[in-house]
Parts: C-alpha cells; sequence; structure tokens
C-alpha cells in the first residue's frame, strides 16, 4: 500500500514536471493516435506498481532516469539530428553544412582533418597525405572564419570532435562568435574534449595523461565562468565501441572516464555542481536492437546514481546522463554497401528507443571512404523517416516495462557496476589506461568477434554469407589531392601577413601560463585572435607538457 | 624452420589500430614473429625498423584515405634504405579502384575491409615459401588408369613401339602397375586389383584414360608442409611410400583446376 502510495506521489509530481515542460516545448500534436485512431498516451506504467518499478524506473524525467531524462521526451521535441561531417577545405566543409541544414538538419557536427586533431598545422612534414582526408583541415582561425561563414552561431548549437587540441578549436568559435557578434555565454554546442578514450582506442592524443586532465579541467573552469551553455566534454564510448568492445564494456570504460574528469575537476577546486551539467556523453548503437536499446537506460540509471549517491551532486541536472549516438561504422561492410542502409535503420531505431538526445545516422558508403552527397542525404532521411513516419516517438520509452528489456537492463548495469569495482580496484581510469587494462580487454573482445566472423559462427550478410560474385563499386568522394598544397599556401599566407611580435608575445604568455599552472584557455583565446595557428599554440604546450608515445 | 618475420606499421596520422592489432594477433597466432610500430609512423621510420628489425615483409595499416600518398612511400624508402627486396603489403579502407595504381607503385597485395586474417596469413606464407621454393625437376610419369594391363599393353608395345620396364603390385593401393619409360619420363599402366582399389572407383566413374601426372621434386617433406600452411587442398599431407623405395603424395584435384598431381621424390634425394 505504501508503494502504491509513493507511485501515486512520484506521478503527480511528473504531471506537474510535464506541464512546465510543455509550456517552453508543447507537445507535437493536440492528439496522438495509431492508424486504427487509438488514442496513444503519453506514457504507459503498470497497473499494479511495486517498488522495484518506482525504485528501478520512474518516471522520465526523474531520478534515476532509466525511462528517459526529459518529463515529455518526444513527445514534445524530436532528438537533435546532427550529422557529423568535414572535409577537404574549410570552403567546402562550409558548403556541406549549409546543404544539411537546408536539407532539414538541426545541428552541426564537425569533423576535423587528423593533422587538426593532433596538433599540426598542413605543412608540417607530420601532416603529409592526411591534409584534409578525414575531416577540414583548420590552421588559423581564417579557416574557421570561413568555415561558419553565414551561419549564425546564436542559431545553431555546434559538435565538435576534437580532443587533445579542443581548447585551441573551442577558443576559435569563440572568437568567430564575437566576430560575428555573437557573445560567448550564448554559445551552444559541445567539445568532445575526451582525452582519456583517445589512448584507450582512438589515437589522436598529443600529451601525457596528466597534463592533458589539467587542459580539461582548465576548459571546465572557463566554461562555466564564460560559456555556460557549452558542453565542456563528450564522454565517449563510441571509439571504445568501434575499437571492439563489447556493449557492457562500452558504458562501463565510459562511465569510468567520466568518473576520472569529474574527480580530476573536483581536484582542480571547483565544485561538482559547477560542471557536472555541462558533461555530456556519447555511445555506439551496432546492430543487437534490444540489448543497445537497453544499454542507454542502464547506462543513465548508473550516472545517476554514481553522481547522486557518490559524488552528493544536488542539481538534478548533474544526474542526468545527456547523450548522443552515432550508429557503429565497424557494423558496416564494404560488399553490398546499399545493406548497410537497413544496419544504420535497425541502429538508429534503438538509439530513439533508448531516449537519445541527439543522433548521427552513418552513411551507406562509410566502410569505402567518406560519404557522398547523396549517402549522406539518405541518412539523413533515415532518421527524418524514423520520426515523422514511424510513430515510435509518439510516446515515452516505449521499450520500459518488457520483461526482456528490463531484465537486460539490469543485468547491464549489474556487469557495469563489476567492471566499475575492477577498476577502482586498479586506482581509477587514468590508471587503468596507462597501464593498458581497458586497451586489452577490449582487443580480446576483438580478436573473438573476427574469429567468430571467419568461422561462419556470426553471419554478416554480404560478408561470410549471401555473397555476391561480382561486386559493384560504388562512385565515392574523393578528396582532392592538390587541396594539402592550396590548405600549405593558405596558411603560409597568414603567417606573413600577421602581427608577428604580436603573436609572440601571446605564445610566450601561454608558455608563461602553462609553466605556472593558471588556466591556460584565456591566453589559448588571444593568441587565436591574432591568428596563431593550431598547430604553433599545441607545439608550445608540447614543449611544456611532453608528448605522449604510446604503450 | 624460422619463423616469418613480420613488421606491422600505421602511417600517418590514423588512430585506428583495430585491424593492425587483430591482423599482428591473427598472424602470431600462424606462428610469425610480429612487430608493431604503433601509431603516427612516418614511411622513413617503417623503412628503417623494417630494416632493424630484419623482417621479411611489411604489412601497412590506413583508414584515414591516406594510402594513396603514404603507401608508395614506404616502397620508395625501403628502396633508398636498400632493403627493396623487403616485400610490402597493405590494408584498411581502400577503395578497389586504387587498387591497381598502389601496385604499379611496388605494393604487392591489398587486403579491403571484410578480408579474413586467414587470407592475409596464407599470403604472406606464400610469398616467403615462393622465394625459396624450386620447380619440380620434370614429370617423373603420367599415370593411366586401365581396367587390364595385359590388354592394353598391346598399344603400347606395338602401336608405339615402348617397351615394359617392369610391372608390380601395390598391395597398399591395390594396384598393379607396368612402367613404360619414354625418353627421361615414363607411363604407369594403373590397373585395380579390387573393387577397393582408387583406381576401381576412377574407371567407374570416368572411364578408362589419363589418371593423373606426377612431377619430380627433392623436397616433399618441406613442400608438403608449405602446402599445408598455405591451405593447398591435399589428399596426403605426409609422403608415403612409393615404388622403388620412392616418396609421393597426392595433391587434391581441387588445388588445380580438376588434374591430379602427385608428388614423387626418388630415394636418397631428400
Amino acid at each position: 500500500m505504501k508503494d502504491q502510495n509513493n507511485f501515486q506521489q512520484i506521478k503527480e509530481k511528473w504531471k506537474q514536471d510535464v506541464k512546465k515542460t510543455e509550456k517552453r516545448f508543447p507537445e507535437r500534436k493536440q492528439t496522438f493516435t495509431t492508424s486504427s485512431e487509438i488514442e496513444i498516451d503519453q506514457l504507459y506504467t503498470p497497473t499494479e506498481p511495486d517498488i522495484t518499478y518506482t525504485e528501478n524506473l520512474g518516471f522520465p524525467g526523474q531520478f534515476p532516469y532509466t525511462r528517459g531524462i526529459q518529463p515529455t521526451m518526444y513527445r514534445s521535441r524530436y532528438w537533435t539530428m546532427r550529422q557529423y561531417a568535414g572535409f577537404g577545405s574549410a570552403e567546402e566543409t562550409n558548403q556541406r553544412f549549409r546543404y544539411l541544414l537546408n536539407q532539414g538538419q538541426t545541428g552541426l557536427s564537425v569533423a576535423f582533418d587528423l593533422p587538426t586533431q593532433i596538433g599540426y598545422d598542413s605543412d608540417d612534414p607530420m601532416a603529409e597525405g592526411e591534409v584534409g582526408k578525414v575531416g577540414v583541415a583548420i590552421d588559423s582561425l581564417a579557416d574557421m572564419e570561413q568555415l561558419f561563414d553565414q551561419i549564425p552561431l546564436d542559431q545553431v548549437s555546434t559538435s565538435m570532435t576534437i580532443n587533445a587540441p579542443a581548447s585551441i578549436l573551442l577558443a576559435m568559435y569563440i572568437a568567430v562568435g564575437e566576430k560575428q557578434g555573437v557573445s560567448p555565454e550564448k554559445l551552444t554546442g559541445t567539445i568532445q574534449n575526451d582525452i582519456l578514450k583517445e589512448y584507450i582506442a582512438r589515437g589522436t592524443y598529443i600529451y601525457p595523461p596528466k597534463p592533458s586532465m589539467r587542459l580539461i579541467t582548465d576548459i571546465f573552469g572557463y566554461c562555466h565562468e564564460h560559456l555556460p551553455k557549452f558542453n565542456t566534454i563528450s564522454i565517449s564510448g563510441y571509439h571504445i565501441r568501434e575499437a571492439g568492445s563489447t556493449a557492457v564494456q562500452e558504458v562501463a570504460f565510459t562511465i569510468a572516464n567520466g568518473m576520472a574528469y569529474v574527480d580530476a575537476a573536483i581536484e582542480s577546486g571547483l565544485e561538482v555542481d559547477q560542471f557536472a551539467p555541462r558533461l555530456a556523453f556519447f555511445f555506439n548503437a551496432h546492430n543487437q536492437f534490444f540489448e543497445e536499446a537497453a544499454k542507454f537506460r542502464a547506462a543513465r540509471r548508473i550516472w545517476a546514481k554514481i553522481m547522486k549517491d557518490h559524488y552528493k551532486a544536488e542539481n538534478p541536472k548533474s544526474w542526468k546522463l545527456r547523450f548522443h549516438t552515432q550508429t557503429g561504422g565497424s557494423t558496416l561492410t564494404a560488399q553490398q554497401p546499399d545493406n548497410n542502409i537497413v544496419r544504420v535503420t535497425v541502429q538508429a531505431l534503438s538509439a530513439v528507443m533508448g531516449g537519445t538526445q541527439s543522433l548521427h545516422t552513418n552513411s551507406r558508403d562509410e566502410a569505402l571512404a567518406l560519404p557522398t552527397e547523396d549517402s549522406a542525404r539518405i541518412a539523413l532521411r533515415t532518421q527524418q523517416i524514423i520520426a515523422q513516419e514511424s510513430g515510435v516517438a509518439d510516446t515515452i520509452d516505449p521499450l520500459g516495462g518488457s520483461h526482456y528489456v528490463e531484465a537486460l537492463t539490469d543485468e547491464i548495469e549489474t556487469e557495469v557496476n563489476k567492471y566499475l569495482e575492477r577498476i577502482r580496484e586498479l586506482g581509477g581510469a587514468v590508471q587503468a589506461v596507462e597501464e593498458g587494462f581497458m586497451q586489452r580487454e577490449i582487443h580480446q573482445t576483438a580478436y573473438e568477434a573476427q574469429k567468430r566472423i571467419e568461422s561462419n559462427e556470426d553471419i554478416v550478410v554480404g560478408l561470410n554469407e549471401y555473397k555476391l560474385e561480382e561486386e559493384v563499386n560504388p562512385d565515392l568522394l574523393r578528396v582532392d589531392e592538390a587541396l594539402e598544397a592550396g590548405q600549405i599556401n593558405k596558411t603560409q599566407e597568414i603567417r606573413h601577413t600577421r602581427d608577428a611580435a604580436v603573436v609572440e608575445r601571446c605564445l610566450a604568455e601561454l608558455r608563461q601560463a602553462a609553466k605556472a599552472n593558471d588556466n591556460v584557455m584565456p591566453h589559448i583565446v588571444e593568441a587565436v585572435k591574432v591568428y596563431a595557428t593550431v598547430g604553433e599554440i599545441a607545439n608550445v604546450l608540447r614543449e611544456e607538457f611532453g608528448e605522449y608515445t604510446g604503450m | 624452420m624460422k619463423p616469418i618475420r613480420v613488421l606491422i606499421a600505421k602511417p600517418g596520422l590514423d588512430g585506428h589500430d583495430r585491424g593492425a592489432l587483430i591482423i599482428a594477433q591473427a598472424l602470431r597466432d600462424h606462428g610469425m614473429e610480429v612487430i608493431y610500430t604503433g601509431l603516427r609512423q612516418s614511411p622513413v621510420q617503417i623503412a628503417r625498423a623494417a630494416v632493424q628489425e630484419d623482417v621479411d615483409v611489411i604489412g601497412l595499416s590506413s583508414l584515414s584515405g591516406a594510402h594513396n600518398s603514404l603507401f608508395p612511400k614506404v616502397v620508395a624508402a625501403l628502396e633508398k634504405e636498400g632493403a627493396s627486396d623487403i616485400p610490402v603489403i597493405g590494408g584498411g579502407v581502400i577503395p578497389a579502384e586504387d587498387i591497381p595504381n598502389l601496385e604499379a607503385q611496388g605494393v604487392k597485395k591489398i587486403f579491403t575491409s571484410g578480408a579474413p586474417t586467414d587470407a592475409t596469413a596464407i599470403y604472406i606464407k606464400q610469398l616467403m615459401n615462393r622465394e625459396t621454393r624450386s620447380a619440380p625437376g620434370k614429370v617423373s610419369h603420367i599415370g593411366i588408369a586401365v581396367e587390364n594391363i595385359e590388354q592394353s599393353l598391346a598399344f603400347y608395345q606395338h602401336t608405339l613401339g615402348l617397351e615394359v620396364e617392369a610391372v608390380e603390385e601395390v598391395t597398399s593401393e591395390q594396384v598393379r602397375v607396368a612402367f613404360l619409360p619414354i625418353g627421361e619420363t615414363r607411363i604407369e599402366l594403373l590397373e585395380p586389383l579390387s573393387d577397393e582399389s582408387p583406381i576401381r572407383k576412377f574407371i567407374s566413374k570416368k572411364g578408362e584414360g589419363i589418371h593423373h601426372i606426377a612431377l619430380e621434386v627433392n623436397d616433399i617433406s618441406k613442400r608438403l608442409q608449405q602446402y599445408q600452411e598455405e591451405g593447398i587442398p591435399l589428399i596426403n599431407t605426409e609422403p608415403k611410400q612409393g615404388a622403388h623405395d620412392s616418396q609421393i603424395a597426392f595433391l587434391h584435384p581441387k588445388a588445380s583446376g580438376g588434374v591430379l598431381f602427385e608428388l614423387t621424390n626418388p630415394k636418397g634425394e631428400q
């Protein structure tokens, strides 16, 4: 009877939350109905709720957020459709961005080329062959201005996949905003800024772990003061999964990394509620539909408990795990690439069932090259079809209460907690990464998965079963090899025309701040404004912090 | 036998090494010694590492689209180091249309996404074995299945004018054989001794006619071991006793587009 009362109580609270939310974000329709005119409720709950329900699931927008972080979820607003894009020069990428916005995309996501991601200018010998290949080449503020030309930064939110040099690219974004007359506190978006998973799985590290963690907490501190609406980190399981982990390992290692950032920020003197509301997450969606949906639900619950119980955060915004999802690149096949559209659809649907805040759907040709415009459009259309035609967004957490999905959610939580305990025993995520613990676990899983495919124990359609004798080679996007030379010229031109003395002074001040353990962010902002390049700034920090050379 | 040494290398700035690590482990499982360079190696660094580590082959991995520029530079760097004899193979996200160009610039072979690790391992073994393998010396004999040796001999002896060297029974194979020398080689007539004889089965299925071609080699044991590693289909994985104390083994006709080949190693030449 007591449980029943509690249920009614939290249900009342949820209804109030819904009313509040609806004032800001009204529901998409007056009433939602199925094709048979059956009215669809906002939320379905058990007829005889017990304590397990109220404690483990509760209501959307309420702790522990198993059913979602907002009271109305997609009844008010769909997830943000955010396609990761970038290649070649800033001009080309700017055109693709404007194309995607015209096609109904609702947020931007910038892919930078590898030299930018590793803090080398395009004319650095280390950049040879890589300029503009996997993303856009950015050397100086001039490139960044071109990248966002005619895109008002107060009207779009921008996600930037940038880690080791995150502070530099964020500084450039701030500077472009100022040139457009948009003040920093109005900027919205996300920087990935998650260095731990770079050591584990993605490889675009520059500095050793300790100074890298300091750069991250410098950003937390700076953004708390100047960019209150900007997500300062996107703690990423995506690449851990791509490197071959299981769904459980993806969540476990991501949350362990998240805890390391929280620990570092607290150690640097910040209060948990000062930065925790701006932490964001980034997960993968692979093919096993129910496990993936359950994974997202479990991750939310685990994080909420950790933030509330372990870190004693008081602001509910600190408890909410907000996440972006990208469908699984490593699940795509180079063989019969059109089949990938179907894989992406299943994966995207699992992310929506899991309550994602934003979504990138991969293009069919990504096992072969960067997507063509046609492929990128189909990928976006896939999301639009799920949103507008399938009806899955018309009720909140439609899988909630499924015996299978709830059991999977519980089981994933248990297994993740076992890993978190092991990592705690190793001395935390930074220590575990330095010892290669996560790397070894992931590699072992990846190797076993490969063996299962090669022995046909696991079937991958079109790869080891249902093969075609003759594969048709689709038209692929080619990055112009002449681009590298053009970008080098442009950057060298900038070096000749800027005020060299001012650049020198700014870099010297940055060096001083790095040595003195002052927050480096304000100095980086000053340096980019006078057209100091990504490579020059990164090199100052290389000299001060040293370089990480791998395991 | 000395294990094959392989350098797995990541040229350029690409950080995706799931594939490189899996290949490295798979090759180790195939008995090779594998050195992995780690990320972000320049072509010159890779060539020098290959020379220093005295490797037999280099495997490059790139998923960032920089292969067209970087793979040929590794080949060129090897030449500069005086090590152009080290073959370079590659893999990663590489569109099919780029492969001819890479091969023209000296990359031996490209394995693209979805290629089984065994295929890579087998290819490397073939590559290594080919360098040391000598061709069979001659056709030792041509085996012809007949119902009855005496009845068939008329054609060989009288029409062709060949002479019978010997007639023997090989009970293990349930056959009787007649050898007729012709130049440096022989014709071997094979007559089934029972219904269990492979020759009986051959005749009931295909009728009388050419049964197999025997090639003379002087390295039968090593060759069979290599073929086995390379995944060449074999009927006999170990040499067995043949006529005149020779060692023989049959390859599976699947290996050679339907022709049954026998390897024969004369006595005392192993």
